[in-house]
């Protein structure tokens, strides 16, 4: 975890940015906007929706910042408030007709080793999951939040968080050549 | 192959936008005014200040003005005790001019 990572430094940072400090608040943009952008990404599966979606949430930020209480409730709420308005927007676009995901929602992820192909194709089954349950797995396999946070998060009830993991885990596996489709899919919930 | 779930965490791993929007994002944001809680608060704070300093200033103007006031009521009753005591003075005096005027006055 490098410094500007750690809570402590982020705690520090937020007191100076709710106190007017800009440079503060420039550095807690940087330190979430990977998180929020490739959320806003992979739910809209265009740059130009996500950089908007992005940056409305962080305009957002900046008005609310006030109401931050420490760096764990900044994670939390911008999980909270990109999730929730992605969500809006993927059902006021067209009730589920999704756009295909762009080369670079794609290809997101084609580094540090891995089989790029197969990192695509899980990709684009994800584009194909309903917005609840993209977001769901997004949460879970993105932001590494275990099924209590994603429920919170989403405003969602615990087992409607487990029921979208299974189903959805069944759908990509069962869409994926050489997974073992033995392997119980609850292990992780 | 690896499982499912390890390939979708290594497929969905956050990466960082364009640094151009960064860049575009940071500059609004500098753009904008204050939050509306943080200037309330100072609108807030800055009345404060003004009201204690205001009743500050007129609550020693109050006590200066009493004072004067007693001051002047002091030199007041000086002054008609001065007077007073002219008075008794003047009156022994001309009580003492007439009598010494009667025994001087032949067949008076």
């Amino acid at each position: 975890m490098s410094n500007a990572e750690e809570p402590a430094f982020l705690d520090a940072q937020l007191k100076k940015a709710r106190l007017g400090d800009r440079a503060a608040l420039a550095v807690l943009v940087r330190a979430h906007q990977h998180s929020v952008y490739s959320l806003a990404l992979r739910m809209l599966g265009t740059r130009e929706l996500a950089e908007d979606l992005a940056q409305d949430v962080f305009m957002q930020l900046n008005a609310k910042i006030a109401s931050i209480e420490s760096s764990q409730h900044l994670a939390f709420w911008l999980r909270k408030v990109t999730s929730h308005r992605a969500i809006d927007q993927l059902r006021q676009r067209s009730r589920l007709q999704t756009a295909p995901l762009e080369e670079e929602a794609l290809s997101l992820s084609v580094v540090d080793g891995g089989d790029p192909l197969l990192h695509r194709h899980l990709s684009n089954l994800l584009s194909q999951l309903t917005p609840p349950a993209r977001a769901v797995v997004l949460l879970r396999y993105q932001e590494d939040l275990d099924p209590v946070d994603i429920a919170r998060t989403l405003d969602m009830p615990i087992n409607t968080v487990k029921s979208h993991l299974k189903r959805s885990l069944d759908m990509l596996r069962s869409n994926t050549p050489g997974t073992d489709l033995t392997q119980r899919t609850g292990d992780s919930l | 192959m690896k499982d499912l779930e390890s390939q979708l965490r290594a497929a969905l791993r956050p990466a960082a936008p364009r640094e151009a929007f960064t860049k575009t994002l940071l500059a609004q944001i500098s753009l904008t005014r204050q939050p509306r809680t943080t200037l309330r608060r100072t609108a807030w704070l800055t009345a404060s200040l003004a009201a204690t300093l205001l009743l500050a200033v007129g609550a020693r103007q109050h006590v200066q003005d009493l004072r004067n006031r007693e001051s002047g009521l002091e030199a007041r009753r000086q002054v008609i005790e001065a007077l007073r005591m002219t008075s008794q003075k003047l009156d022994l005096a001309y009580e003492a001019v007439k009598n010494q005027s009667a025994s001087e006055t032949p067949g008076a």
